[in-house]
């Protein structure tokens, strides 16, 4: 059987796309793992990182290979293989409500370390044996914590980095400048690791082009992601669930520009020929906070059966709009800013919108921006980071849009232990009759 | 309103039982309180400008009834139990709420609790998870944010005399309660793991300046005790929030003494005073920010990381440790583990409970709990 094939899902798991560019992913992740692997042999540093942690235009500067290991756990999950490695932590000790990501990456490293080997079969050929763990505090608790419980398997060097959001009611202009010192710290913390870890010294012009390339990476996929506006929706979440992928695993590369200004491309030319997802688009959905269920991306195919579109999206969300002011020559300086602005973008329009919580406030502008007729969100037993204000968020929202059809759909993010198809189905079902009703009472 | 012992052991365990009592009869009287969570809040600054420091709890194994409105039924329980009780009215004596940025729960909790309980004062504060030197310039910022505002909220000053006298205040509890727990060191200890949870749920409920006092009248007390005269297996107890008696009365009900802990509620909150030869923001955030919480990441191997435990079994000649973690707590489930792995390196065995903040597993504690020291007395034979 060939290599490709052996990895492929026992059954088909993912959902339909609608864009040619999501039809390249695949081939992407599968040259990425590739990649990673041919880069260990040749013996260049490789390091399992977070997606979100502002490093890596530091880590390609420095000619560090970055190996994604939440997306891996992801990988493993639309595989249906993660099972194997969440009963290898659990066996190892580890909460079967631990995050999900942790499981797998945590018993895929301790199977390992009990082999001295490569775990068999690992879907497209396994993630290297790092060189460097860098986590991180954005996003939740596990993201620097999942590497330090590694240390009970390897010896490997490990930089965990501070990546700061700042409170939704703070008086930002306040706690500004020492945010930014304390992040710019951080970073200067890591450069300082990775000079001493790969023997070479940091090149700062380097860094600072490789910066002003990822912005116009960033650029180019906001361009493409204010076409999604139009009606008929141009692409759906199904396709956003891959088309991040370049972003936020191979931000660096050179490919990834061209990539978002092919997908810009593609996107005006069906939204100029009126090409929606599906031919009569009735209603229009948001994907709410929740990281998705990628052991059965399928399911979310199920809501276009009735017409549904899912429109736009609060998971894996694309930067905010970041302007380089000409006056920083620091890059160092430059990503601390970033990410502080980055980071309370949200906070400050909600603030400014008389108090509305920053997850509610990304959901709010969605509904509006995107024209929206009901939210989905998926409450991941796993994954309590994405999941805690669900309830909160479509408060915040019946405040706004009272009567809004709002579903939460309960699975995991890579248990597929956790998901009934059948229960799924008939929440769907009940979900689209309300918001058929919506619907109708908005004409 | 129910009448509270004034003097010692008696007074701490009826401000146990009657929390909120002192505190309510405190903010009828004009003062104005401050809610808190966590072992990470420096409550040093409310000391500083009269404001009372007043540490949220639940109630273990009180049901969830409004909260599950407004939180996930798979979010720490603790948090919702805190969050229900206030939603109840049963926190409305509070002037304030700080929250900190200590783990995922608490930072998402602050939007929530503001939104729908809207209290006078409140804010967020960014605990960092790293302890870079940058860190602690960072938190002694973050402490000094904190101040700022609250001395705007009370429309007065903190001097940095105020806060040292502030701090010298809570320094002195925790000089009083290591001495309490140095009690605990004889076999059989002089004082037990049930009364010590008395002491501290009602040192967090009341005035430091009282805690004080109820200290002093508790060491007075305790030494006065005549030891008993059988021996007890020694145990520690190692996990987060244990703010009620029920699973250490379990333990010593078995016929064990819980002699020492390494809790959140418990030695975490006081074993290191702030250093007073330094600026008092300084002091607050370099011994804040070194609690040893699994939340706050400490570079090394679990034998340097855990050093502290093997001091506590050591010191207070532990014969065995119960791990207890609070299920959907991802810190302490990913430390779990390794900390197992050092304890037992140690020679010594382990009971690893998970809880959901409720008393229905008090049958299923008790067995364990059986079976546990058996195991340590058959190890001993």
């Amino acid at each position: 059987m060939a290599e490709e094939t052996k990895t492929e899902p026992k059954q088909k798991t993912s959902s339909a796309k609608s864009t040619e560019s999501a039809g390249k992913i695949r081939h992407i992740v599968k040259r990425m793992y590739k990649k990673a692997q041919q880069a260990k042999e040749e013996k260049r540093k490789v390091a399992y990182c977070m997606v979100m942690c502002n490093y890596e235009e530091i880590l390609e500067a420095m000619d560090v290979v970055q190996v994604y290991t939440e997306n891996y756990a992801g990988l493993c999950a639309v595989k249906r293989e993660a099972e194997q490695y969440m009963k290898k932590a659990q066996a190892e000790g580890y909460s079967d409500v631990l995050c999900g990501y942790a499981q797998v990456g945590i018993g895929f490293d301790a199977w390992r370390h009990e082999l001295g080997a490569m775990p068999p079969d690992a879907p497209d050929g396994g993630m290297p044996d790092p060189d460097m763990l860098l986590g991180c505090s954005m996003g939740c608790d596990p993201r620097w914590k999942w590497y330090q419980a590694l240390g009970r398997y390897k010896d490997t060097p490990i930089y965990n980095m501070e990546v700061l959001m700042p409170p939704s009611d703070a008086d930002f202009d306040a706690i500004r400048p020492y945010y930014v010192r304390y992040m710019a710290e951080e970073l200067r913390g890591l450069i300082a690791f990775l000079e001493k870890l790969t023997g070479k010294k940091m090149d700062y012009d380097l860094l600072m082009s490789i910066v002003k390339q990822v912005e116009e990476t960033r650029l180019w996929w906001r361009k493409a992601y204010d076409l999604r506006k139009a009606i008929p929706a141009p692409m759906s979440t199904q396709d956003h669930f891959v088309l991040f992928v370049p972003h936020h695993m191979l931000l660096t590369d050179t490919m990834t520009l061209d990539f978002y200004k092919g997908l810009y491309q593609e996107l005006k030319e069906r939204v100029d020929n009126k090409i929606g997802v599906i031919d009569d688009e009735k209603y229009r959905l948001l994907w709410g906070v929740g990281i998705p269920p990628w052991h059965s991306m399928y399911i979310l195919d199920y809501f276009q059966t009735f017409g549904a579109v899912f429109a736009a999206e609060t998971a894996y969300m694309i930067p905010e709009p970041f302007d380089i002011p000409p006056d920083i020559t620091d890059p160092v300086e430059l990503i601390a800013l970033r990410a502080f602005e980055r980071n309370s973008a949200l906070q400050r329009r909600g603030k400014e919108a008389g108090g509305v919580p920053p997850l509610a406030q990304a959901h709010l502008e969605r509904i509006r921006d995107f024209n929206i007729d009901g939210v989905v969100m998926h409450v991941t037993r796993s994954c309590r980071a994405a999941t805690m204000g669900q309830i909160h968020t479509r408060n915040v929202i019946r405040d706004c849009y009272p009567r809004m059809p709002v579903m939460f759909m309960e699975s995991d993010i890579v248990d597929v232990e956790t998901y009934s198809e059948a229960e799924t189905k008939n929440q769907i079902d009940a979900f689209m009759e309300m918001i058929e009703a919506y619907k109708k009472s908005q004409k | 309103m129910a009448k509270i012992a004034l003097r010692g052991l008696t007074r701490a365990h009826d401000l146990y039982e009657l929390r909120g009592e002192r505190a309510k009869e405190l903010a009828k009287r004009g003062r104005k309180l401050i809610g808190y969570f966590c072992s990470y809040t420096p409550v040093e600054l409310f000391t500083a400008l009269d404001l009372v420091p007043y540490r949220i709890q639940g109630k273990v194994g009180k049901p969830v009834e409004k909260a599950g409105q407004y939180l996930e039924s798979i979010v720490c329980p603790y948090v919702r139990s805190c969050f229900d009780i206030a939603l109840s009215g049963e926190y409305d004596f509070l002037s304030g709420a700080v929250i900190p940025h200590t783990c995922d729960a608490m930072h998402r909790l602050y939007d929530i609790w503001v939104y729908y309980l809207k209290p006078p004062f409140s804010q967020s504060l960014y605990v960092p998870h790293m302890t870079h030197p940058a860190s602690y310039d960072f938190f002694a910022k973050e402490i000094e944010y904190l101040l700022r505002n609250l001395e705007l909220f009370v429309e007065r000053t903190a001097s940095e005399e105020d806060l040292l006298q502030a701090i010298k205040l809570h320094n002195r509890s925790r000089v009083l309660l290591r001495e309490l727990y140095e009690m605990r060191k004889s076999s059989p200890p002089l004082i037990s793991g049930t009364e010590i949870i008395w002491a501290l749920v009602a040192g967090m409920t009341i005035p430091v300046q009282e805690f004080n006092e109820l200290l002093e009248e508790t060491i007075e007390e305790v030494r006065s005790r005549k030891p008993e005269s059988y021996s007890r297996t020694r145990l520690l107890i190692s996990g987060s929030e244990v703010d009620d008696d029920d699973l250490i009365r379990v333990i010593e009900e078995s016929g064990a003494a819980v002699v020492m802990d390494d809790l959140c509620t418990g030695s975490r909150s006081f074993w290191q005073d702030v250093d007073t030869s330094k600026e008092a923001v300084a002091g607050l955030a370099e011994r804040y920010l070194d609690i040893p919480c699994p939340r706050t990441y400490r570079p090394g191997k679990a034998a340097q990381r855990f050093s502290y435990l093997g001091d506590f079994i050591r010191d207070w000649n532990v014969q065995g440790v119960v791990l207890y973690t609070i299920r959907f707590c991802d810190t302490y489930q990913l430390d779990a583990p390794e900390m197992k792995d050092y304890i037992q390196s140690l020679g010594l065995p382990v009971l690893y409970l998970e809880d959901a903040y409720t008393t229905t597993p008090v049958g299923q504690w008790k067995t364990r709990v059986e079976a546990f020291l058996e195991t340590i007395e058959s190890r001993r034979e």
